[in-house]
């Protein structure tokens, strides 16, 4: 049977396969702070189109997506397309997971879109943001997983 | 001789990682497309003895690339690559006649133990 998920739920299932997924693909640990990036920053976001009407952006310091992609790729150097290209296969695995978790619990199947990538943080059209979870990492990079729903809802 | 596989995927760094984990191997990458017009257009001169097919690409996704592909090479062994991991993708994929499922992210076990089923080594 379907099942409605509350925003704390939510908030755990995002936060749990977020920090996950940046320790085993990216080497990158992140604890959760309470303020937002600020700066030279980039975002990631996906729009899911099926199952769930909302949009989902990871937005960090420039240095967070670089050492991803560092890490991904095994490489000391990457030129910008590399980390634009690594970070948005990154997230696609991210939120891959997350529509698999949101299968296991509620039974709704959901597909997203092709991840984007821009400088500086994106504030999706229609859309406002129903929560956002913000992360340091182990070399104080700042991070923040934003959930946008339809702004008429 | 070694087996020739295809690499359908809109990331670059897919492409790498697969070359990667199948270094050493009797496997080797003869091609890579970054989506599935292309690799509908060329499979037949490709002529691969495998393919790993992405879901989520521009254009038509993966699930459609391999049906048509499937239509005009029935012996075509698709194994999708994707982190969209649950039943109802599962099942599409199955129904459509691919050989397999690799979960994104993989690893060179995973990926080595499909491609060995898939084409009986």
């Amino acid at each position: 049977m379907d099942r409605v998920m509350r925003q704390e739920e939510l908030q755990e299932v995002f936060d749990q396969l977020l920090r996950d997924a940046m320790g085993k693909l990216a080497g990158i640990r992140l604890a959760r702070l309470e303020t937002a990036p600020s700066g030279d920053v980039c975002t990631v976001w996906v729009k899911f189109e099926r199952g769930f009407r909302s949009s989902l952006a990871l937005c960090a310091q420039s240095s967070v997506f670089t050492r991803l992609t560092q890490f991904m790729t095994q490489l000391d150097t990457v030129a910008p397309g590399d980390v634009e290209d690594v970070t948005k296969e990154f997230f696609n695995v991210l939120c891959g997971q997350i529509c698999s978790r949101l299968y296991q619990e509620t039974k709704i199947t959901s597909r997203f879109g092709i991840p984007a990538f821009c400088h500086g943080r994106y504030q999706g059209e229609s859309l406002k943001e129903q929560f956002t979870l913000c992360y340091s990492s182990e070399r104080n990079e700042y991070t923040e997983l934003i959930h946008q729903i339809p702004a008429a809802e | 001789m070694g087996k020739r596989i295809m690499v359908v995927d809109d990331s670059r760094v897919v492409h790498l990682q697969i070359e990667k984990v199948l270094e050493g191997t009797d496997y080797e990458v003869v091609a890579c497309f970054r989506d599935g017009d292309n690799a509908i257009d060329q499979y037949g001169f490709v002529n691969p003895d495998l393919v790993t097919m992405d879901i989520i690409m521009p254009g038509i996704d993966g699930l459609e690339t391999a049906r048509v592909i499937l239509e005009e090479h029935p012996d075509a062994k698709i194994v999708m690559l994707s982190s969209l991991a649950y039943d109802d993708t599962i099942n599409e994929a199955k129904a459509l006649g691919t050989k397999g499922f690799i979960y994104k992210p993989f690893d060179r076990e995973q990926v080595l133990s499909v491609f060995d089923r898939v084409l009986g080594k």
